[in-house]
């Protein structure tokens, strides 16, 4: 039955971020799909709080704090995962920074906050993949989903190091999914457009009132889309790019709420 | 339908069980597809075609919905193009109790040098191609928009994306069919229409010219990531993810199932 090849049984899947927001959210979908959980991000007590809903689904979950942004903490972390499960099927690099830049006009923005925004962004994709990739060929398969945004499409104001790394993390996608599709290694990209984790981004966004669809994306839209990138029912899908947006980058050169052609 | 009472509840959101849907282009490969998925997530299907010559096949078609347990009709164009889509809307509902999924299939290829296209293979490319499909998204969103809602899914190729020497007006009409489906996901986002597109890589096909023995289809799988054409089973996952409620943030996106073709410099 086409529904059956949605079910995630028997995986195993890494989610970087899985403490909150969209990777939380990914784990406990995943979990209800049937998969086990690997949960790395850096705030234990987070991890712990999503382990408890995973575990609540009937699914096992390892928790590895870890700093996506060092690739020494990386590796232990897949290798963690491996020794508990002995495998790696699907790897989600979920985890993201925005907050300590965004904003600021440029000439107020440190070396370090440009150089860990992309460590954690970007560096943290490629040292994920970089690590599991490995587990993935002796397998034979494997599903590896980056989440970008659509700010990895589109410029922000004063939006700088999360533009530039979202969108690397598309050609990251690309080049992945091309040297692997021999390999039965499929690489995919989430880009979500406006999800507010907090009532400040809430603000920050309008309510999402600016959103064609007419609100803003709840965490729980993308478990679908990510259960699917990470089933056998998207064997065919390779290097794409799924936009999850209430339709906001389908447009673009006039404001939501207006149109052209209409009555005054 | 099959038994989804002991389905996962992660996996509720991509069942279509109970759901009405009409898919346009019903004789073509993917079409047929697309009507079985469909029937298998549990929808209730009518298969429509404007080629009369396709009636016994759809009619086939149906009945291997019907054995998957959901109700299932045929159809084939008994009037002119936009009277009898109109009507097949109005039919679908009668037949199928609603109208909440379409999913159009239509397809007319040309290759050919651009001079060589005479007015009456543009009209024949352009009508195939983009027209029917506009007035399927006219007539059939009308019904869906009165009724409240609904998610659409236009399946076309990768040639909505990329050009190819050879295929100028194909091209051009996938293209269209690209653009309007975002200019529409936008006009319709408030009133609870989605409307999305699945692209298509080289596909296994009747007519594909990717079959026909020479340098163009041995050069082309060895270009293809995959290294071979799509099966037109292949894209049941991203058509059911696309239809269902599981997509639900999800319109004015297209998803190509092409193997990573479209990375490709």
């Amino acid at each position: 039955m086409i529904l059956d090849r949605f079910k995630l049984d028997g995986k195993v899947a890494i989610i970087t971020g899985g403490g909150r927001g969209l990777g939380r959210a990914m784990a406990v979908r995943f979990a209800n799909c049937g998969a086990d959980i690997v949960a790395a991000a850096r705030t234990l007590d987070q991890l712990n709080e999503t382990r408890a809903l995973v575990e609540a689904a009937g699914r096992r979950c390892l928790v590895v704090p870890t700093d996506v942004g060092r690739s020494d903490d990386v590796n232990a972390m897949v290798a963690a995962a491996v020794k508990e499960f002995g495998r790696v099927d699907v790897m989600v690099n979920n985890a993201g920074i925005g907050e300590d830049s965004f904003g600021k006009p440029i000439d107020q923005i440190t070396d370090n906050e440009w150089r860990r925004g992309i460590d954690v962004n970007l560096s943290s994709q490629f040292f994920c993949a970089r690590a599991v990739i490995p587990h993935m060929l002796r397998a034979g398969r494997g599903k590896i989903i980056n989440v970008a945004s659509g700010y990895g499409l589109r410029g922000g104001k004063h939006n700088y190091m999360y533009a530039c790394s979202k969108g690397a993390v598309l050609q990251l996608t690309r080049s992945l999914a091309l040297t692997y599709a021999d390999n039965h290694i499929q690489t995919n990209c989430i880009v979500p457009g406006i999800f507010p984790h907090n009532e400040a981004m809430m603000k920050f966004f309008k309510g999402g009132k600016f959103i064609p669809i007419g609100r803003p994306g709840n965490d729980e839209d993308v478990g679908p889309l990510a259960v699917f990138l990470a089933s056998d029912a998207s064997d065919h899908i390779n290097g794409e790019l799924i936009i999850i947006d209430g339709g906001g980058l389908a447009g673009g050169v006039v404001p939501t709420g207006v149109a052209p052609g209409n009555p005054a | 339908m099959a038994d989804q009472k002991n389905l996962p509840s992660g996996l509720r959101d991509y069942s279509l069980a109970g759901k009405a849907a009409l898919i346009v282009g019903a004789e073509h490969p993917v079409g047929r597809v697309a009507a079985l998925t469909l029937a298998e997530a549990g929808a209730n299907v009518m298969l429509a075609s404007q080629d009369v010559g396709a009636d016994e096949s759809l009619k086939q078609a149906a009945r291997a919905a019907q054995a998957l347990g959901v109700k299932a009709a045929a159809r084939t164009q008994r009037a002119s193009i936009r009277a009898d889509l109109a009507a097949t809307a109005d039919g679908a509902v009668t037949a199928l109790g609603g109208l909440d999924i379409l999913v159009t299939a239509l397809d007319a290829p040309l290759y050919a040098p651009v001079e060589t296209i005479d007015d009456s293979a543009y009209d024949r490319v352009m009508d195939e191609n983009f027209k029917a499909v506009w007035m399927a998204l006219q007539e059939i969103g009308r019904v869906m928009l009165q009724r409240g809602g609904g998610s659409i899914v236009a399946i076309t190729n990768v040639m909505a994306e990329r050009g190819v020497p050879n295929a100028s007006l194909y091209c051009a009409a996938k293209g269209a069919v690209r653009n309007l489906v975002r200019a529409l996901a936008l006009e319709w986002a408030r009133r609870k229409v989605r409307i999305n597109l699945l692209e298509c890589g080289w596909t296994e096909e009747p007519g594909s010219p990717a079959l026909e023995a020479g340098e163009f289809s041995e050069r082309l799988i060895k270009y293809l990531p995959y290294r071979r054409l799509l099966k037109p089973e292949e894209i049941s996952g991203a058509l059911l993810y696309l239809v269902s409620p599981a997509s639900s943030f999800v319109t004015g996106e297209a998803i190509a199932v092409d193997g990573g073709l479209l990375c490709r410099v």
